[in-house]
């Protein structure tokens, strides 16, 4: 079964959500970040452009000037390739474990896989971030050492950044696989 | 708000006191606020100021509103943590300057503090201490933001040199426009009102209270020799100086007589020259015993080991550990400054002036009502203490502050700025007129890059909806039966 | 508690306590309000000829440089000869010796035990070593320029005036800061000199000016006020006179100073005194007003 819901992110950008339930213990989030804009790029470019040719009146050495061509070339590759994210998925299987994968805009995937015995809980917590106060989702583990204790803190799509509507539905979806009997609450 | 006479039928302002019925926690006939208490002073940090806030805090949970704490982060103990039923507290990531105040350019925490007033849809915000910049910033805040604002004055502050002319004069701009001012005793009233040049008026006098199950005397006390018990801190503002004259007179005088000391600070080095020059600290028995700092939890493991307690403050606005000596059931005995004359009454305190003479008289009469037993017993003045200062009657107290705040409009911007200029003195005001524009430039600068809408509301953890309360029921039937 | 019926207002009194439930909001307003307020408890009042009585120790100071001034600027046109200064300046010197131990009738002498010829040493020791310095002191600062000279002078003096002792408990006061300030403003300018009998006369000079001659003068106002005012006065005049005939603007302007800061400085400061403000109330800090540290001792 598949869906998809539109929600935001903390900076009002647009978020697709793309719900898979595989099995009634296999489910895979799918959250979409908008891509790069060319309003933002043009941008960028511009100004670094404008300030090398700046640059270039007072100084008037034209190596600034292809510097700053380079520059914005290997700026915007190494952003594709080690920045911007597209796509982040987030892919839980009851009995076996946690994955994340992380495609950056140039096609590299990066993925995390958390097994499910050191998954203690998925909760979402709150956090002070840039001038900001903001809702995330985040995986707890557990610590060998204190039965009761946590070991780490690992934060579910940490750059798509979405708002507490869309952490609901994903929370909710994984407290189902998590513990299928506790009674979930319904606070907010 | 001026007192009508007329009889005791009518609810009039605090003509009649009802006691919290316990099952009827969230009073419906009052409306529930949402409270945001700032303060640089808060747990970790132990004192005066921290637990008033907490206590507060949790009394008025208690009574159905939604409290939440911002403060500056201890350590490592930054970002989000929630104490007891459900109380929130936020640790800002701002720097701290010195003695635990947080250095300030009155822009800086905007951004944070206009988020989580608009995530937690704060309509109260009430600000501790005039030693915190935080708390100050949080009202010029607040007053651009359109929400209603207190401020509660706990110390008492002189007007003679540069360093006090100066607060008193930020003072007066931080109050100016503040809806409603409350000050633990009247002598501080007073003080505040001088000092801001407020209308009294918008000054409310609720004391401080204290938790008279965790002071209570000891039952099994030996009646041997009589010890007397100081718990301060030892700095020139406590008058440890006057102890080193006092220390030795009665101790030459009276053979059996013992002092025990508890505290830290600077001057402590004078009190062990005392011991040593009048060979006070003899091993056969110790009559000077010098304890150092004490936890919070060991106080009154201390008290209840006297009979009578000391207490030599050249200043205090209201001062807490004679309520909580008298709680313990000793006498207490101290000097008559600022507001200690109205904390206790005259049968279980002896004032004296600031000197070692009127001290020693002081402690004599104690000593001579002690050994004659003309003195109540422990258990009698802590049954008459207890009824004096609780928490619950100071929550309800300020929850009449919050609802007449409520009521009242908050001064829109020009007629703010107006006041400023007018209140504050020709060049400051007009210093801080500037400054309240530019704070309201980049709050509009603010809300245009990060709207209300994009603000998630928080999930309250207290108040009428609170997720906590309603989570854990069973911490609501333990709280019934916890006498206060 | 238990709600009581609460009798006529009238018959129940505001009191300043905290312990008790008081029928009255928390935010009443008793007529007992800033009842122990106090206001300038410890001002003092000025007398007007009192304060400028006492405002001629500034002018007798001012006018020490100025003459200081005056006399080094004819030495070095050579308009004075040296050794009419060096006699001069011994003999006054000697009246004034002899003029401050009569004043008191020797009561200063006996209480500080300091003898005739422990005096006389210490004159011919400062005589002896400055004279044997001169010659050192004329060469100090040639590889200074002059403007840096005059400017440092300038500087040394104003520092002399503003650490000078006049008598107030300041923490700004700092009588050897002051006069060895104004020895190195002499010694400055001596070095610019044509020769080193001249230093050698400056200097002594100055220690006379900045050193002896406000002690005579502290002695004078105590015992025999009016004879001090006419000195005074006098010193005024020929500092005046002395700075007439080199500059009759600087005159004018050193008499304008001084004016001001006899007559108007004393009537502004009686003036503001009506504006004064101080808050006494039970909110100050006590003070302990006994010396604690014989228990110490």
């Amino acid at each position: 079964m598949e869906d998809e819901l539109s929600f935001s992110d903390i900076y009002g950008g647009r978020l697709a959500l793309q719900r898979r339930y595989y099995s009634p213990s296999c489910r895979e989030f799918c959250l979409s970040c908008p891509r790069l804009s060319l309003r933002s790029l043009t941008a960028v470019t511009c100004s670094v452009w404008l300030a090398a040719y700046g640059l270039f009146t007072l100084c008037e050495n034209s190596m600034i000037l292809s510097a700053a061509i380079f520059i914005t070339l290997i700026g915007l590759l190494g952003y594709l390739h080690f920045v911007k994210i597209d796509q982040e998925t987030l892919l839980i299987i009851d009995s076996l474990g946690i994955q994340m994968t992380s495609s950056y805009a140039s096609g590299k995937e990066s993925t995390t896989f958390i097994e499910m015995g050191k998954v203690k809980d998925v909760i979402i917590n709150e956090a002070i971030y840039m001038q900001k106060v903001i809702y995330y989702l985040c995986i707890l583990l557990n610590d060998p050492m204190e039965p009761n204790g946590i070991s780490q803190v690992v934060p579910v799509f940490p750059s798509a950044k979405p708002r507490l509507d869309c952490l609901i539905e994903v929370y909710r979806s994984c407290q189902e696989i998590l513990a299928p009997g506790k009674a979930t609450s319904t606070s907010p | 708000m001026a007192y009508r006479g007329g009889g005791g039928r009518r609810h009039g302002p605090s003509a009649a006191f009802h006691p919290v019925s316990p099952g009827r926690l969230f009073t419906c006939r009052t409306p529930t606020h949402n409270i945001c208490m700032v303060s640089d002073f808060f747990y970790p940090n132990m004192g005066g100021v921290e637990s008033h806030i907490y206590q507060l805090s949790q009394c008025l949970i208690e009574r159905g509103h939604k409290v939440i704490i911002v403060t500056h982060a201890y350590g490592n103990r930054k970002g989000i943590r929630y104490l007891t039923k459900g109380l929130k507290v936020y640790y800002l990531p701002l720097k701290v300057m010195y003695n635990q105040s947080t250095a300030t350019t009155l822009f800086h925490s905007l951004p944070l503090l206009r988020y989580i007033f608009v995530r937690e849809r704060v309509t109260i915000i009430h600000s501790h201490s005039s030693f915190s910049a935080m708390a100050h910033d949080a009202l010029f805040h607040a007053k651009t933001m359109g929400l209603r604002t207190v401020f509660t004055d706990h110390s008492l502050f002189g007007f003679a040199d540069v360093s006090s002319v100066l607060t008193n004069k930020l003072l007066t701009v931080s109050l100016c426009d503040t809806n409603h001012i409350i000050c633990v005793s009247y002598t501080s009233k007073e003080n505040t009102v001088l000092r801001a040049a407020l209308n009294p008026e918008i000054v409310s006098v609720i004391p401080n209270a204290v938790d008279p199950t965790d002071f209570t005397p000891d039952p099994f006390r030996r009646h041997d020799s009589i010890t007397i018990v100081i718990v301060s801190r030892l700095v020139y503002r406590k008058g440890t100086d006057l102890l080193s004259g006092i220390i030795p007179e009665l101790c030459q005088k009276y053979q059996d007589l013992n002092f025990i000391i508890g505290g830290e600070g600077p001057k402590r080095i004078i009190l062990e020259e005392v011991r040593e020059r009048y060979q006070l600290h003899d091993s056969s028995k110790i009559r000077v015993r010098l304890l150092g700092a004490l936890e919070h939890k060991d106080v009154r493991n201390v008290l209840v080991q006297g009979h009578i307690f000391l207490n030599t403050s050249l200043t205090e606005a209201f001062c807490m550990a004679i309520v909580e000596a008298a709680s313990c059931g000793l006498q207490v005995v101290s000097t008559r400054v600022g507001g200690i004359p109205e904390v206790l009454p005259e049968n279980l305190i002896i004032l004296c002036e600031p000197s070692v003479k009127s001290l020693c008289e002081g402690l004599e009469k104690a000593i001579s009502q002690l050994k004659s037993g003309v003195l109540p017993a422990p258990e009698k003045i802590h049954n008459i203490v207890k009824t004096f200062y609780t928490w619950r009657n100071v929550a309800e107290r300020t929850e009449k502050v919050y609802n007449r705040v409520a009521g009242e409009t908050v001064l829109p911007m020009d007629k703010r700025l107006e006041r400023l200029m007018s209140h504050c003195g020709p060049v400051t005001g007009c210093i801080f007129a500037l400054l309240a524009v530019f704070n309201f430039l980049f709050l509009t600068f603010l809300r245009w890059m990060t709207p209300d809408s994009l603000i998630d509301v928080a999930i309250d953890a207290t108040g009428p909806k609170g997720a906590w309360i309603n989570q854990y029921p069973y911490s609501r039937k333990r709280g019934r039966n916890k006498t206060r | 508690m238990c709600a009581q019926p609460v009798p006529n207002t009238t018959e129940i009194r505001w009191q300043k306590v905290l312990y008790e439930r008081q029928p009255f909001p928390d935010n009443y307003v008793d007529q007992r309000f800033l009842e122990e307020l106090r206001k300038n408890i410890h001002a003092r009042k000025y007398q007007y000829w009192a304060v400028v009585f006492e405002s001629s120790v500034v002018i007798q100071q001012l006018c020490s440089v100025c003459v200081f001034g005056v006399i080094w600027w004819y030495m070095d046109e050579g308009l004075l000869a040296p050794h009419w200064l060096l006699g001069t300046g011994l003999a006054l010197s000697l009246t004034g010796y002899v003029l401050f131990d009569l004043l008191d009738g020797g009561e200063g002498r006996r209480k500080s035990g300091r003898t005739r010829w422990a005096d006389l040493k210490s004159a011919l020791v400062f005589i002896t070593f400055t004279y044997g310095f001169s010659p050192v002191l004329k060469t100090l600062t040639e590889s200074v320029s002059t403007d840096t000279i005059y400017a440092m002078s300038v500087f040394m003096l104003l520092g002399h005036l503003i650490f000078f002792d006049y008598g107030a408990n300041a923490a700004i006061v700092s009588s050897t800061l002051s006069l060895n300030m104004a020895i190195f403003a002499s010694v400055c300018l001596a070095s610019r000199l044509p020769r080193t009998l001249h230093a050698f006369i400056m200097v002594t000079f100055a220690i006379q000016i900045f050193a002896l001659w406000p002690m005579l003068q502290k002695k004078l106002k105590a015992c025999t006020p009016r004879c001090y005012v006419g000195v005074t006065l006098l010193f005024a005049f020929s500092a005046l006179g002395g700075l007439l005939s080199i500059s009759a603007v600087g005159a004018t302007l050193f008499a304008l100073l001084l004016v001001s800061i006899s007559c108007l400085c004393p009537f502004y400061l009686i003036r503001l005194q009506l504006f004064k403000e101080n808050i006494h109330g039970p909110w100050d800090e006590a003070e302990i007003k006994e010396d604690l540290s014989r228990f110490l001792s």
